[in-house]
């Protein structure tokens, strides 16, 4: 994607090279008027192209945080920087070509009578007509697998296709930001497994990928760093193996959070912080090069515990 | 064990449909035992609760095939009020759930033995009840609507358990709950089966959880029955897989560790303890 | 009659016995009383009607602790007050008592009188409306208009009607941050406004039917449509003395409203 073709940055800060602006929070609190603090002086750095995962209880302050990129929502006090540029000039509608915001909930944005209308109605505001239009209206739905429903009306899909509708009338926006909010709820496994390969796909692509997610397999699956919230605040930042790992623990379960259970048998058996299946064989390979175990009566290596 | 709610070859077609939702479906629920339903999505599970509780056709019409009887009487002979005290259901969104007409936690749960012009004593004697079987005394003077998520959840759960039914069923109680709030819901449930010996239906996504609480599992494909059995069994068959359910963590663990050929199983089943 | 708890059976925070001369009357009395202060503000006629009601107001919004609230209720009434003074005091009809002449502009005596009258019976009538919800708790009310048979539906239409209402509202905002995260421009024409109301209002009114849907399935689940009267815990106190007084002062007030338009009682 080039800076001519996203109108939201058009008239706003400079995009890099790639065409993927690094989003900066600077010290950003939050308060509602009523008064709740919902950010306290969140500080927070992506790079163009990294894929991100936000996790933390309900009320942690995710949302909130994610609504303040696309300017749903502006900081009581410090910054969100769009490429080194405040974005509290740039009007919301701007903002969608550069950010796409995917809510937890499809029944507050499906409106539309057909699923291709729906899928159509975030490009469309940002100017794309005609055959570029149709294209990605075309691509966006095969992606999320509704490529046959292009003419059903939206209601008549089932919860999951519906929150999969949801998800393609953003991708076809190709902002160079997507940002997920639960989207494996409600989800079967592979309706989770759909959303593992978009996720892959766009920040394969060099996009960035922020995701909300309650869903900590999923999290240590698709994504190369976690970043774990409590009470507003940012508490643990890093790659899934670290975050995951035993001496993060504390600080998880302080969150309300549970390590993924390969993370705890990886530790246990004395491996490094080994989040995922696949991580966790993998390191077991490892240990005994070959994978075959040499002496089959020979007692596995002492136990973590 | 004694039956407390059975479908014996059950199938429903809603209004207007052409095909059926649900198909000759057979199960028991006993009680103080919970049953685990899972299945891909569209697969009839919310069918099979909408039907295990008679509001289908009983509420919303259709039509239903075979039998589904309570306690071993009809439900398509019951009014509405006389389900709800046979057979709780909640679905997965508690804030719809509650009635947003109460101030208290005690007044909301009291809201259906209220309903069946119960004396004072009895109802408060019965919201005091429920509110210790789900573990939330505490919450009894909170503002229903100022709660967490897993938190009115369970104030759903006890204004349901409070009528006394025979059983529960719940559709996917905890889809909208984060780590914390699954937590406390899945406890209730397990507490709930052990102590008051209600039958419990459960379907649910997250198979880690009703690997911790279910007794048995059904899997739902296209509207039938693919696989039952104890939960230990189902959730360990190969054909989950294909099915669209994932294995639970555990399972998916033992099975990698074997595929890579490596004889570890021991240590790693000492390391999952 | 309904069933009602014995005292002491109830903890504390359900029973909620209101204090106070004015609080403590039943939610009942109160809306009588706010039904008396508007028959009285609007129907006695001059200036009897309007300063008595603005007096007892007061005075029990004082004796309520909630008079600084209803001040700020009070200013609701503003654009329509401004609107009674200007179009009375500038366009009386055959007034000729003229205060000053500004141009083409005449205002009147006769014109400002009136105006002065009507804006004290808004205010009045606003301020007396103010009162009663700032003190009347909802479900206050509904149980005891329930325990003078009000149906258990009728309590529902209404109690869930209000209830739904900050959830209606939280609702809309969603939708409109969904819409405007895919890049609606709220701003712009009356045409471009009226072409975005269509993907906003759209799932506000989906979501609210599925809502109603599911609520009322739940509440079947705990035995809503039960036949006989439902029991009712909370008992609000009430008096012989209030029930005569409701009466006598209902009565009594459209009594009194009815010979002063006639013309058979005239008051200053």
């Amino acid at each position: 994607m080039t800076a001519g073709s996203n109108p939201g940055l058009a008239a706003g800060p400079a995009v890099g090279s790639a065409g993927v602006p690094a989003i900066e929070f600077e010290s950003v609190s939050f308060a509602y008027p009523e008064g709740t603090l919902v950010l306290r002086e969140v500080s927070l750095r992506i790079e163009p192209g990294e894929s991100v995962a936000i996790v933390g209880q309900n009320g942690s302050g995710k949302s909130t945080l994610v609504r303040h990129l696309n300017g749903l929502l502006r900081p009581s006090s410090g910054r969100v920087l769009l490429d080194g540029r405040d974005t509290r000039p740039l009007h919301v509608a701007r903002l969608a070509g550069v950010v796409g915001l995917a809510f937890q909930n499809p029944d507050r944005q499906l409106f539309a009578g057909r699923v291709s209308a729906e899928v159509a109605f975030g490009p469309r505001n940002l100017g794309i007509r005609g055959s570029e239009l149709e294209g990605r209206v075309r691509a966006a739905l095969e992606e999320v697998g509704l490529a046959d429903d292009s003419a059903t009306n939206p209601y008549d899909l089932g919860y999951s296709r519906r929150k999969l509708l949801a998800l393609a009338s953003v991708l076809a926006m190709q902002t160079p930001i997507l940002i997920l909010d639960e989207p494996t709820t409600g989800q079967d496994a592979r309706g989770v497994a759909r959303v593992r390969e978009i996720v892959a796909r766009v920040a394969g692509g060099g996009r960035t990928v922020i995701a909300i997610s309650h869903d900590m397999r999923f999290v240590a699956e698709s994504f190369r760093r976690v970043v774990v919230m409590r009470e507003g605040r940012v508490v643990l930042d890093g790659p899934p193996g670290v975050v995951f790992g035993e001496a993060s623990w504390p600080e998880l379960r302080a969150a309300n959070l549970e390590p993924p259970l390969p993370a705890v048998v990886g530790a246990r058996l004395g491996l490094r912080a080994t989040p995922t299946d696949a991580t966790l064989v993998a390191a077991l390979v490892a240990v005994r090069p070959g994978g075959e175990p040499d002496d089959p009566k020979r007692p596995a290596p002492s136990l973590g515990s | 064990m004694s039956i407390r709610l059975a479908l014996e070859g059950a199938g429903y077609r809603y209004a207007g449909a052409a095909e059926p939702a649900l198909r000759n479906v057979s199960l028991q629920l006993l009680a103080g035992r919970v049953l685990g339903v899972v299945g891909p999505n569209e697969s009839g599970k919310s069918t099979l609760c909408l039907v295990a509780a008679g509001l289908a056709p009983g509420v919303i019409g259709g039509r239903l095939d075979g039998s589904v009887r309570i306690d071993g009487q009809a439900t398509t002979t019951m009014r509405p009020h006389e389900m709800a005290q046979r057979c709780g259901l909640l679905f997965e969104n508690a804030a719809t759930q509650l009635s947003h007409m109460t101030r208290t936690v005690f007044e909301e749960v009291s809201l259906g033995p209220c309903n069946l012009g119960m004396p004072p004593a009895e109802v408060v004697a019965r919201v005091r009840w429920a509110l210790g079987v789900v573990g939330i005394e505490a919450l009894a003077g909170r503002d229903p609507t100022r709660l967490s998520g897993g938190q009115s959840q369970l104030v759903a759960l006890a204004s349901v358990l409070a009528l006394r039914p025979g059983c529960l069923i719940l559709d996917e109680p905890t889809s909208e709950l984060d780590p914390g709030g699954t937590r406390l819901v899945a406890l209730a449930l397990a507490r709930i089966a052990r102590e008051t010996g209600v039958a419990i239906m459960v379907v649910e996504h997250k198979t880690d959880v009703l690997a911790e609480i279910a007794d048995e599992i059904v899997v739902m494909d296209r509207g039938a029955v693919a696989v039952a059995g104890p939960a230990a069994t189902v959730l360990a068959d190969p054909r989950l897989a294909d099915l669209g359910v994932d294995a639970p963590a555990r399972v998916r663990l033992e099975r990698a560790v074997k595929a890579s050929r490596l004889d570890w199983s021991a240590a790693l089943a000492g390391a999952l303890e | 009659m309904a069933v009602s708890a014995e005292p002491g059976l109830l903890p504390e925070y359900v029973r909620r016995m209101p204090d106070g001369r004015y609080r403590g009357l039943n939610p009942v009395t109160r809306l009588a009383l706010a039904a008396v202060a508007a028959i009285v503000a609007f129907g006695v006629r001059d200036w009897t009607g309007p300063v008595v009601v603005l007096g007892g107001v007061v005075l029990s919004g004082a004796t309520a602790g909630v008079l600084r609230k209803m001040a700020l209720f009070g200013l609701a009434t503003i654009p329509l007050v401004a609107s009674i003074l200007l179009v009375n005091t500038f366009f009386y009809p055959n007034a000729h008592d003229i205060i000053a002449r500004l141009g083409p502009l005449s205002p009147t005596w006769t014109g400002a009188t009136a105006a002065l009258q009507a804006t004290l019976r808004v205010v009045a009538f606003g301020l007396s409306a103010a009162l009663f919800a700032l003190t009347t708790p909802m479900d206050d009310l509904l149980v005891e208009l329930e325990r003078r048979g009000l149906g258990r539906r009728g309590a529902f239409v209404v109690g869930s009607a209000l209830g739904a209402i900050p959830r209606m509202a939280e609702r809309a905002r969603e939708v409109t941050d969904a819409q405007r995260a895919r890049g609606l421009d709220t701003e712009g024409g009356p045409w471009r406004r009226f072409k975005g109301l269509v993907p906003l209002v759209g799932p506000v009114v989906l979501g609210a039917l599925g809502e109603v849907e599911e609520r009322t399935m739940a509440l079947e689940a705990r035995a809503f449509t039960a036949p006989g009267r439902p029991t009712l815990l909370r008992r609000l106190p009430d008096s012989n003395w209030q029930r005569a007084a409701r009466w006598t002062l209902l009565t009594g007030s459209m009594g009194l409203a009815g010979a002063s338009i006639a013309g058979l009682v005239r008051l200053p």
